[in-house]
């Protein structure tokens, strides 16, 4: 699957978010996790991410930890969470 | 993983007092039958808890002895009766607290241009995070969403036991703009995501950073507090640092007519970079703990901790005051 313009989009949030100086936006597999494998990203991170996507298209989620979990696995559950909220 | 959290007499580990029917008959009597027969209703309950429990008494005289020896330099000279004394300051607490829910607006006064940095906090439209401390009425401070309607506050709660007491209380009184409560046992993205949300509308987020909440995964350092090594949860402070936002400490405290309020400024996190945030959680905390002691010391009957706080319970500090016979 080639990579939208949402994922690119994301992808360069992701980098700047979380100021991964020596990653590029190539380097992000979109079906790679991004937390403790892939990417390794911690707790923290997920929490910064998940405020810059509060900040940037304004979504919130449900508040249930395992269904962020769901959104947070990688770069195309990300995408489609993004696309879902921000059309409503 | 860190060694309070695996304490028995870890504060999250012990129901909190004052069951849902028990609030529910105390703001009944407040509201059918009065003032005074509430007062009196209040006094039996606190003469029981004295009584009954050991544990919040003992960790009470603890505090107390630790509190007059780094002011004062030397022990209380009559713990039994000012712990009792502690213990009624919490009664009187509940009261204030019922009152103000119930719509009864507590006399504030604003000390030193807190007035001033609370407007101008509203105003900026910029929200923030609101550090508390068990000392004194957070409840009061939420409180002043009634004089303000545009002051908007979410407050943070780690136990089911305390947002069930203000559930019942707000089901049982009537308010015109109640703060959001969120439980929360951990933050998760979810719950950053709504906390960002409210400050983005220009919201304050309430949070105590003086207990040690169960699930935190050890994120929580030791820090000397009135001359003893204490652990402090790292929760609130990185909370501050992500949210990017104004960072403000209020209080109230009791003074014999009415509330004083305490507002200051405490940071700023917004161009906090993340490599500047570990060092800032070590400072800001440290800053945050010499803010606690102040407290502590302006008003020493109204920290509101009744559980083993420090990490060393030197039994010399309670077992010399402690009348009650433990065998």
């Amino acid at each position: 699957m080639a990579t939208t313009a949402l994922e690119q989009e994301l992808k360069e949030m992701i980098i700047d978010a979380l100021e991964l100086e020596d990653v590029t936006p190539e380097d992000i597999d979109p079906d790679e996790p991004l937390f403790v494998e892939g990417l390794g990203l911690d707790s923290i991170d997920a929490l910064e991410l998940g405020l810059a996507l509060q900040k940037r298209y304004g979504i919130t989620l449900e508040s249930d930890a395992e269904s962020s979990r769901q959104h947070f696995a990688n770069l195309r559950s990300l995408a489609a969470l993004v696309e879902a909220r921000r059309a409503q | 993983m860190t060694p309070a959290n695996s304490d028995p007499q870890h504060w999250s580990r012990i129901k909190e007092s004052g069951s849902a029917a028990g609030v529910r008959t105390m703001v009944w009597i407040r509201r059918r039958l009065g003032r005074l027969p509430f007062q009196i209703m209040m006094v039996l309950v606190v003469a029981y808890f004295y009584v009954a429990h050991r544990l919040h008494r003992r960790a009470s005289k603890t505090y107390l002895a630790r509190l007059w020896q780094h002011r004062f330099g030397r022990r209380p000279r009559h713990p039994s009766w000012l712990c009792l004394r502690h213990f009624w300051s919490f009664g009187q607490s509940l009261i204030d607290k019922i009152d103000a829910w119930s719509g009864t607006p507590p006399t504030l006064r604003f000390e030193g241009g807190a007035r001033e940095t609370f407007l101008a906090a509203v105003n900026s439209g910029r929200g923030g995070v609101l550090y508390v401390s068990h000392v004194g009425n957070i409840e009061i401070c939420t409180a002043m969403s009634d004089l303000r309607e545009d002051f908007r506050a979410t407050l943070l709660m780690h136990t089911y036991n305390a947002r069930q007491f203000d559930e019942v209380l707000a089901r049982s009184t009537h308010r015109a703009n109640p703060p959001e409560i969120i439980e929360v046992s951990e933050i998760t993205p979810s719950t950053a995501m709504k906390l960002g949300a409210r400050i983005a509308e220009g919201g304050f987020v309430v949070i105590a950073a003086d207990r040690v909440p169960i699930s935190d995964s050890g994120r929580a350092r030791t820090l000397d507090f009135l001359g003893h090594p204490a652990r402090f949860p790292e929760g609130p402070f990185w909370l501050a640092a992500l949210l990017r936002c104004p960072v403000y400490t209020i209080g109230c405290f009791r003074e014999e007519k009415g509330y004083r309020v305490d507002f200051e400024r405490f940071d700023d996190t917004s161009a906090l970079g993340r490599r500047e945030r570990d060092a800032w959680i070590g400072e800001a905390m440290q800053r945050y703990v010499v803010w606690l002691t102040r407290q502590c010391e302006s008003t020493p009957l109204q920290w509101f901790n009744f559980f083993p706080f420090w990490l060393d319970s030197s039994p010399a500090d309670t077992s010399r005051d402690d009348e009650t016979p433990t065998t």
